[in-house]
């Protein structure tokens, strides 16, 4: 398989690129949101008192963390794959290589790091005492693999229809802070007036904050249902996303 | 003719879309998604027709911005075409521009990672070629910085030694070699005649007719992105030159101004011919010069021939005095001057004669007139010709002797 090679080179190059330069290199990955969970942490329990409602609730840093780090893992790996094509214009234009990798590769480092990180900070917490279910931790990482599905969907969009409206890259920051807000990652379903609580589920994202809590930290729960109809909306954007780009692809070059 | 076909292409076109707003982006963008043409677009390239067997060599010549480039993109898949198809069965090693593919941020031996990466290596392999690329590059130390810090020349150096290593069936080149010093592009030149006699097969873009000539079979002459002429490379050449010639010849001012002085050339044959296109000549055939000289005065000048290669190196020159020649009068003011090399011993390639006209006393320049020769043929001797010479066998000194027994 050279296609999954050459994949796998710019996967380590993505992660490599990251932090060349930088003085702490690798250990950047796992500080980056960490630091973000301290300061929302900070925020939100002390300035803001917030709290997961319910009588068994866990506490809101181990709720908060396992609903960030996928939503961190998701947003970076998009954002950095939208520009993917546009920034390796120079290789484009000059090696024949398969488009889809130069994405393949953004998401997949990202989603590499914070997937690590995410074990990590989970087995951190339960170390400090909170009764995390460890056993459910490979399942879990089954919902990460169901969410860079979803995520190389979007990326493969994105990345395409950034190649001609360059307007996206500037916008997306924008909009991926928008999409955060609308998915119950700070706040809990139940935190929402009823009659805005089912909206939730338009949101795509829902889902996998509600299916970690579920599985980690056994708080709230999440219906079968819900979960094929989740995989169906992952399946249905990847084939979108990549339809989309495998049509643009071939015109790329007359455009970047 | 029976060896596969390795590149075909057939009704080849490659147009780009005109666009100058990002409103037309991101209309070109709704036609392409909903699968309707471009309104409005420059072509580069129109109906290219195009077959390399198994070890042949092409030669593409054509002016700037004939779609020579392009054309090396659409083989390689770098471009995909707007109509037409191209096929190519093989693995395919390319330099197409200065650097395609190298990361300035990494160091040399990293980029060699990545470029072998794109050919479909796996790291093993590359770990068993490193060696290899790293003795052909010849770069020193430089292969463990990074590349942003290279000549053009190291940059090309590592592109090289990265597409020898491979072996590829099928060696695509663009102008690249031009910007390597004098050893390292006869190195080249060297590996690829090499290449070539090993069964490989070669398209070389180059403005040297010289490399051209030297290492291609065939040639294309590519102009306004359409096929001039293709089919033997002397034939194909010849016809490129001639059609540049015409067009300097057009774009040059007249001799008008040359009339008025003291000495000017009126005509100049090679082999009786005055029709001004390059002459073609096999190797170790005669070359007969003869020029018309016009003397204002009627003092009898001095006619000098000199023999040039295509780019300017001079090979040989004579003048009149020096032999003691004095030229024959046809009338009050216009001399005749002939002179014959017998069995030109001039290596294959492009070359070119020169007959000037000078004072009597052969001091001052007054006119020149140029024509090309090129001297057809297949030769692996180096330089400008070829030099008589022997081999000379020796019995064994009686010291190797012994070492022997």
């Amino acid at each position: 398989m050279p296609a999954l090679q050459l994949a796998l080179h710019f996967v380590r190059r993505d992660i490599r690129n990251r932090y060349l330069g930088s003085f702490s290199g690798g250990a950047w990955a796992l500080l980056q949101p960490l630091i973000q969970l301290a300061v929302y942490g900070f925020v939100f329990v002390y300035v803001f008192k917030a709290r997961v409602p319910g009588a068994d609730a866990p506490g809101y840093v181990p709720f908060l963390a396992l609903g960030l780090w996928p939503w961190v893992a998701f947003s970076e790996g998009v954002a950095r794959a939208a520009t993917a094509i546009q920034d390796n214009a120079a290789l484009i234009g000059k090696v024949a290589l398969p488009r889809e990798v130069l994405v393949f590769a953004a998401v997949a480092a990202s989603f590499l790091i914070h997937g690590i990180g995410f074990c990590a900070i989970a087995l951190a917490l339960s170390l400090f005492g909170t009764p995390l279910d460890l056993l459910m931790l490979p399942v879990a990482l089954g919902g990460f693999v169901q969410l860079f599905v979803l995520a190389l969907g979007v990326a493969f969009l994105l990345a395409a229809i950034q190649v001609f409206i360059r307007d996206l890259a500037p916008a997306l920051p924008q909009l991926l802070m928008l999409w955060m807000f609308a998915s119950p990652i700070f706040y809990a379903r139940e935190t929402l007036p009823e009659r805005y609580q089912g909206w939730l589920d338009l949101n795509p994202f829902t889902h996998y904050a509600e299916l970690f809590r579920a599985l980690l930290l056994h708080s709230g729960t999440v219906t079968v249902s819900g979960q094929l109809w989740s995989l169906l909306v992952a399946a249905l954007l990847f084939a979108l996303g990549y339809g989309v780009f495998r049509r643009l692809a071939p015109h790329f070059e007359d455009f970047l | 003719m029976s060896e596969p076909l390795l590149v075909e292409a057939r009704g080849l076109s490659k147009s780009y879309p005109l666009v100058f707003r990002s409103r037309d982006r991101a209309r070109a963008l709704w036609q392409l998604l909903s699968g309707r043409g471009h309104a409005q677009s420059t072509t580069v390239l129109r109906d290219v027709d195009l077959q390399v067997r198994r070890g042949e060599s092409l030669g593409l010549i054509g002016e700037n911005g004939a779609g020579k480039s392009t054309l090396l993109k659409l083989l390689t898949g770098v471009l995909t075409p707007s109509t037409g198809s191209v096929a190519v069965h093989g693995r395919v090693g390319a330099l197409l521009e200065l650097g395609a593919g190298f990361h300035p941020e990494y160091s040399g031996r990293d980029n060699i990672a990545l470029s072998a990466a794109l050919y479909g290596l796996s790291a093993d392999e590359v770990r068993g070629k490193l060696p290899e690329i790293v003795a052909f590059a010849d770069i020193g130390s430089y292969i463990d910085e990074p590349v942003k810090h290279y000549s053009s020349g190291m940059v090309v150096r590592l592109g090289f030694a990265i597409v020898a290593a491979l072996h590829p069936d099928l060696l695509i080149t663009d102008e690249v070699l031009a910007v390597g010093d004098e050893s390292f592009q006869k190195k080249c030149v060297r590996w690829m005649e090499d290449y070539l006699a090993g069964g490989g097969t070669l398209i070389l873009v180059s403005h040297s007719m010289y490399h051209v000539q030297k290492l291609c079979r065939r040639a294309c002459w590519l102009r306004h992105g359409e096929v001039a002429a293709a089919g033997e490379v002397f034939d194909v050449t010849q016809a490129y030159l001639a059609y540049q010639e015409r067009k300097s010849a057009a774009a040059a001012p007249t001799r008008e101004g040359v009339a008025g002085q003291e000495f000017h050339l009126l005509e100049l044959f090679l082999n009786d011919d005055a029709s001004g296109a390059p002459l073609v000549l096999d190797r170790g055939a005669g070359l007969r010069a003869r020029v018309r000289l016009h003397a204002r005065d009627g003092r009898a000048p001095v006619a000098m021939f000199g023999i040039v290669r295509a780019d300017g190196t001079p090979v040989y020159g004579v003048g009149s005095d020096m032999d003691g020649v004095t030229l024959t009068r046809e009338s009050d003011n216009v001399y005749t001057a002939e002179i014959e090399f017998p069995e030109l011993p001039l290596l294959p390639g492009s070359y070119a004669l020169r007959a000037h006209a000078l004072d009597p006393e052969g001091v001052r320049l007054f006119d020149t007139l140029e024509r090309g020769v090129s001297i057809r043929g297949e030769s692996r001797e180096f330089g400008l010709v070829r030099l008589r010479h022997r081999w000379i066998a020796r019995e064994a000194t009686a010291d190797a002797r012994s070492v022997r027994a």
